[in-house]
């Protein structure tokens, strides 16, 4: 059984510390929701294990089954099991969908795919995220709606079965029936026994896909590990006991609610932000 | 009615595209780059549809100037260009909207490699009176290596109010966002710079009508890359 664990994990934006020592693991079989206020480094976390060239890895590890990912390419980081469901996914100008998802594919595998295993699997899986097949033939992600671009990400995992997949708010963007077809796919990898590790701030994602742990990241480290207990918890009182109970001070650095509010745009600000300078 | 010319046969020229006709122009280089000047007259409801595939090697100015000279005439304007070695070149697009409900599309599209230098640009210029106009000027290039020069200047002059014109103009390195998302489903950075050149250099070839020539235009784009 395949085992994800990160340990120490310190990550800059720029010259900003955002991971503080980012201790956690995640297994094969189990879903783990990781929860925190906006601008506490959940997205940094995920991207980081990808190699999101945005971050900097300071020090830590994150080794899956043994192998130090931190030190893999990033391809390489995809072909060892892992995935990130994006919460931005790109629009690549002119890259036609299925040719991409062919190049992707092949590289997760030993001899390339004939057309014709290519196209069955293809359809199979658009079918089941109900996506219309045509869209294969457009743009990658080029002008798609947020609904289309998450179901899209969904789409990826399910072609590329990866041992562990990252979602980063992939219920954002959705609608209720979208939702439900997401939380389809993502019950069928769970019971094929594979591992997640889910970011969303809507207690209905969690309630269809019952993640088996929660943990809770404030001021870039986890500070509460616990059972999905927690979620409903933070969905009903929200992350004021964590203060009081456990006696952490939320750092005030965080720009206003008005200013940037999500986390990854936090670190989008301070990408662009240093290079317009 | 088709006229297509490649490498040699590129020169000096100038075409008419008559009253409710349509042209379609497909311009090819695949050895040496011409510096040369092209100028196609549009007359009443009559459609230029010009594409242009340059992988030539060398230095000048492609200069291509499309008037529409009368109401109802249209042109559609594709080119994807790859520039690498010393390659320098420039290529200057442009059309005059000289009556009403005229429509053009300019649309250049380029990479840059090695030490080469690439320049695109040109006017979308609309007369007074030539009302109910539409205009767009695109041009966009990669610039894949540190030591390569990239520019883009599209230029609107517009004297007249009832008119729809916009432009977009872009240069830049391979977006780093783009490349990570490709290589985060386990394609390498090879392949990924691959699928990103192809995507901007590919779609010029649905504007070619010959099969054999689009097909040279992909072996083209696949050697360049």
């Amino acid at each position: 059984m395949s085992r994800l664990v990160i340990k120490n994990l310190h990550v800059s934006v720029k010259d900003k510390e955002i991971l503080k020592g980012v201790n956690l693991t995640v297994e094969e079989g189990e879903t783990v929701a990781l929860l925190g206020m906006n601008g506490h480094g959940k997205s940094t976390l995920l991207g980081a294990i990808m190699g999101n060239p945005n971050y900097t890895v300071t020090s830590g590890s994150v080794k899956l089954d043994d192998v130090e990912i931190l030190g893999l390419p990033v391809n390489e980081r995809s072909k060892a099991g892992l995935f990130l469901a994006m919460q931005y996914p790109a629009e690549i100008p002119g890259v036609n969908s299925a040719d991409f998802y062919k190049a992707a594919m092949n590289a997760h595998r030993e001899k390339p795919m004939s057309l014709f295993q290519f196209y069955s699997s293809l359809q199979s899986a658009y079918k089941a995220m109900e996506i219309p097949f045509e869209m294969s033939q457009r743009n990658l992600n080029e002008g798609f709606s947020g609904g289309e671009k998450k179901r899209n990400e969904i789409l990826q995992m399910k072609l590329l079965d990866p041992k562990i997949t990252f979602l980063d708010e992939i219920d954002s963007g959705l609608d209720v029936d979208a939702m439900q077809i997401v939380a389809k796919a993502i019950n069928e990898e769970q019971a094929k026994g594979k591992g997640f590790l889910v970011i969303s701030h809507y207690a209905r994602l969690y309630s269809m896909i019952h993640p088996t742990r929660a943990a809770v990241m404030v001021n870039g480290r986890i500070a509460v590990e616990g059972g999905p207990e927690i979620i409903k918890r933070i969905d009903t009182e929200g992350y004021e006991w964590i203060k009081t109970e456990l006696g952490i001070s939320l750092d005030k650095d965080e720009a206003p609610m008005n200013k940037v509010s999500i986390g990854v745009c936090a670190t989008k600000e301070a990408a662009l932000g240093g290079e317009k300078k | 009615m088709g006229i297509t010319l490649i490498n040699n046969e590129i020169s000096d020229r100038d075409f008419e595209v008559k009253e409710g006709e349509e042209l379609t122009l497909n311009l090819a280089y695949f050895d040496a780059f011409k510096p040369c000047k092209i100028n196609v007259k549009v007359h009443k409801n009559a459609t230029l549809n010009a594409a242009f595939a340059d992988f030539g090697k060398g230095k000048g100015k492609f200069e291509f100037n499309v008037y529409l000279e009368e109401e109802g005439a249209n042109c559609n304007f594709h080119s994807a260009c790859l520039a690498s070695a010393s390659d320098d070149k420039v290529f200057d697009t442009s059309v005059y909207h000289n009556a009403a409900h005229t429509s053009a599309i300019m649309s250049n599209y380029g990479i840059t490699r090695d030490s080469s230098k690439l320049v695109f640009t040109g006017v979308s210029e609309i007369k007074k009176g030539s009302i109910a106009t539409v205009t767009r000027q695109e041009a966009k290039i990669i610039v894949f290596d540190p030591d390569c020069k990239g520019a883009c200047s599209p230029i609107l002059k517009i004297d007249e109010n009832d008119v729809s014109a916009s432009h977009a103009a872009t240069v830049g390195r391979l977006n780093e966002q783009h490349l990570f998302y490709l290589l985060s489903r386990g394609i390498d950075e090879q392949t990924a710079k691959r699928l990103i050149t192809l995507g901007y250099l590919k779609p010029v070839e649905q504007y070619f009508d010959e099969e054999a020539l689009r097909e040279n235009i992909d072996k083209a784009i696949e050697e360049g890359i």
